[in-house]
């Protein structure tokens, strides 16, 4: 049998290895690249009658009108029915926590509008976010972290209190989770992709889908430890990873296949919204069993093991 | 297969046809005396999917800062957005108050082919300060049924209105406002009352007729009384709109998002294409693993997508662009259930159990595994949904609907599926089952 909790140690390493790199990533990149959707910040996109606009003039033409630095982008995107491709100007207040009035809103269509064709019967796409909104929505996104947290590691408690150690199972299930955190964290650092609260909705999944493993492998060995005693700790749990083992890749790979078609389909098409939500998830799933396997569960043997070597405990 | 067997059988595969017919039906489907069960094709899209302006609205006073609106002015300032867009023909609009923040979010839709070329002077009318005036009817205008004012300036404005506030007539119960005047507008008003005796003054909110009342008598002490509202709504809402007239705050927009529809159609499209590819590849995942449970487990999955389509659909939930990613994620996770109880299951099997107590004792014993796994993804879900805003909601709600159908659908479907085929000789192979060997599966 493969002997999970004797290698511990190179999971973590590896666990560290990535959180690490996240960490090294967040000082290079200057902290996180926080979407305008948690810094405030106008990004406004025109869909053009073809490809033949220079963003170069849309920049200064802009900046001009609006007495703000822009940036202009073309994009391209397949659309779903025909073969035509959409053409778009993408156009980016360039400095971060400015986000524009209405009124400058207007005036930005107004001039872009006054300078190239603009597509026919389109809206433009706005995005528009004051920095003061934003902080508000940072804000209330980390205390939904926090919360779901708790919530989680009372109900784990609670369920799992008559097995011996509940609590501490719970306890270690949520370090879990936090690395799971931790590692979409540092893959966002790591490659410098805007943080919003989509990605914050994908964190929130991934605590609760990814307990499932744990609870998965933890209600193995609450199983297992009632059927042989003296069986040690260590042993018990391993030969429950392994056991489990089939059911914990195969419930993430189900849901694998489902998230990414979905990647899949929104990167072909060019959908920010959905490939940002989904990215994160795919990370988060990822993570979510290869944490329940090796880290919440061989922590939780260590718990045991030290406990167990107390003297004060007459009996192991 | 036992009779009994069979028809436990067919009738959970014929709930899941009939389910899936409700789903599908492109106009619902009407059920003489029940009403018309909406059908996917009704469920109501948020912006992203169908193009539409989303913004978020806050006070601020003439110099641009932020306002303490009370609750009351809250509710006045909606009631004049709605107004506007009454006036602009905007009726599939959400206009909706957050007391605790102070805020306003409207939702405006844009149907494929209209255009609003400038979301931004949009958002910007709808926020402007209420301009309401009291002004003369022209009366010629007026014999051919256009209530329309005589140009000049207006006999009062919104800042002469002190207070205006609904009352009921103790004699003969009719629905009235009160209004008072400040001592300015007293003035002004008894001047053109005594003028437009028997006639019409009109009362605007920006350029739309709110109400035309005749004048009695000449009102000189600053106190008049609108009479006969039809309803106790009308007229508590024409005393709400008239003491608007005096909100001393305009509302900006702190965010602005405007989607096209053509993008937003397309991107629906997407997601609808996406949610069949993956549909079809968990099935086949199943079908490879799992065999004859694997094709049930499909079946089941079946039913609970369309269950999920149609619990949507019913409960009015708007769906956007996340909430799509939540329906197919449910699909993912729609049968972690099955494979934990057809692991189990295999287990008892290679452990020498009979089939039939193979499946009981399986789907027994993964219960709480299964019970839990979800209890906390729920957790998580039901989070989301206090603390997310706009899309996320709805991704949220899809998330939850999902889990708690596919727990339903694992326990009940699955199982009376599975026990019943379980008694038909064919099926008691072990290889469907995706039993290897008796032993190795013994550690």
């Amino acid at each position: 049998m493969v002997d999970i909790i004797g290698k511990r140690y190179w999971f973590f390493g590896l666990s560290i290895l990535v959180i690490l790199a996240g960490v090294v990533g967040y000082f290079v990149h200057g902290g996180f690249n926080l979407d305008i959707q948690f810094e405030g910040g106008s990004i406004i996109s025109l869909q053009m009658e073809d490809g033949n606009f220079d963003t170069a003039k849309a920049e200064e033409e802009v900046s001009k009108a609006i007495n703000k630095k822009v940036t202009a982008q073309k994009s391209e995107t397949a659309a779903s029915e025909g073969k035509e491709k959409i053409h778009m100007l993408v156009l980016n207040v360039a400095e971060k926590k400015q986000s524009l009035s209405s009124e400058e809103l207007s005036k930005v269509v107004d001039t872009v509008n006054k300078n190239f064709t603009i597509k026919k019967d389109t809206q433009p796409e706005i995005r528009n976010v004051s920095p003061f909104i934003g902080e508000e929505l940072l804000r209330s996104a980390l205390w939904s972290v926090f919360i779901v947290s708790i919530l989680i590691i009372l109900y784990i408690w609670f369920r799992f209190r008559t097995m011996s150690g509940g609590p501490s199972a719970g306890v270690f299930g949520v370090v879990g989770l936090i690395h799971d955190a931790l590692v979409m964290i540092s893959v966002y650092a790591i490659f410098n992709i805007p943080v919003n609260e989509s990605f914050i909705a994908a964190i929130l999944t991934i605590l609760g889908y990814s307990m499932n493993d744990t609870i998965v492998i933890y209600d193995r060995i609450r199983e297992n430890s009632r059927l042989s005693r003296k069986t040690p700790i260590a042993e018990l749990a391993n030969a429950s990873i392994i056991q489990t083992l089939r059911r914990t890749i195969n419930t993430t790979v189900t849901v694998l296949i489902s998230v990414i078609t979905v990647y899949a389909f929104a990167a072909y098409y060019n959908i920010e919204s959905v490939k940002v939500f989904t990215l994160p998830l795919i990370v988060g799933m990822v993570s979510g069993c290869y944490s329940s396997i090796f880290i919440a569960t061989p922590l939780w043997v260590m718990w045991k093991q030290r406990e167990a070597k107390k003297p004060t405990v007459s009996k192991a | 297969m036992k009779g009994k067997d069979l028809v436990k059988f067919f009738a959970v595969v014929a709930v899941i046809a009939i389910m899936t017919y409700l789903a599908f039906a492109p106009n619902g489907t009407e059920i003489p005396g029940i009403g018309t069960i909406p059908s996917a094709y009704d469920i109501r899209q948020a912006a992203d999917l169908k193009g539409g302006i989303d913004a978020l609205l806050a006070p601020k006073d003439k110099d641009g800062k932020a306002y303490e609106p009370t609750n009351d002015e809250l509710n006045q300032a909606k009631s004049i957005i709605e107004h506007r867009l009454d006036a602009k023909g905007v009726l599939d609009r959400v206009v909706a108050v957050d007391y605790s923040k102070k805020r306003l979010t409207v939702q405006i839709p844009l149907k494929k082919g209209t255009t609003i070329e400038d979301p931004g002077s949009t958002i910007e009318d709808l926020g402007k300060m209420a301009l309401l005036t009291f002004r003369e009817i022209d009366e010629t205008k007026a014999a051919a049924g256009e209530l329309v004012a005589v140009s000049g300036d207006p006999i009062l404005e919104g800042k002469n209105v002190k207070k205006a506030h609904y009352q009921q007539d103790p004699q003969d119960g009719s629905h009235d406002v009160a209004i008072e005047l400040d001592d300015e507008g007293t003035k002004k008003f008894a001047e053109a009352t005594s003028r437009l005796i028997n006639k019409r003054i009109g009362i605007f909110m920006d350029d739309m007729l709110l109400s035309a009342p005749n004048v009695r008598v000449a009102i000189t002490d600053g106190k008049c009384v609108i009479e006969g509202q039809d309803t106790v709504e009308e007229a508590v809402r024409l005393a709400q709109d008239i003491q608007a007239g005096a909100m001393p705050f305009k509302l900006d927009a702190e965010s602005t998002s405007s989607i096209s529809p053509i993008l937003g159609s397309n991107a629906l499209s997407v997601g609808i294409t996406s949610g069949i590819v993956a549909f079809i590849l968990v099935c086949l995942f199943m079908l490879l693993f799992y065999r004859l449970p694997g094709t049930l487990a499909c079946i089941a999955l079946l039913g609970h997508t369309v269950m999920q389509l149609l619990a949507i659909s019913w409960l009015n939930i708007t769906m956007s662009l996340p909430g799509i990613a939540g329906i197919i994620l449910s699909i993912g996770m729609g049968v972690d259930a099955n494979v934990i109880i057809f692991e189990r299951v295999k287990e008892e099997i290679a452990s020498g159990k009979t089939l039939r107590s193979a499946i009981d004792v399986g789907f027994k014993r993964a219960f709480t595994a299964v019970l839990d796994g979800n209890s906390t993804t729920l957790i998580s879900a039901a989070v989301l949904l206090y603390f997310g805003t706009g899309p996320i909601k709805s991704f949220a709600y899809t998330l939850i609907v999902g889990v708690i159908l596919s727990f339903l659908t694992a326990v009940t479907a699955s199982r009376i599926m599975l026990q019943s085929v379980a008694g038909l000789n064919i099926a008691k192979h072990k290889w469907l089952y995706g039993v290897k060997g008796v032993k190795e599966q013994n550690g």
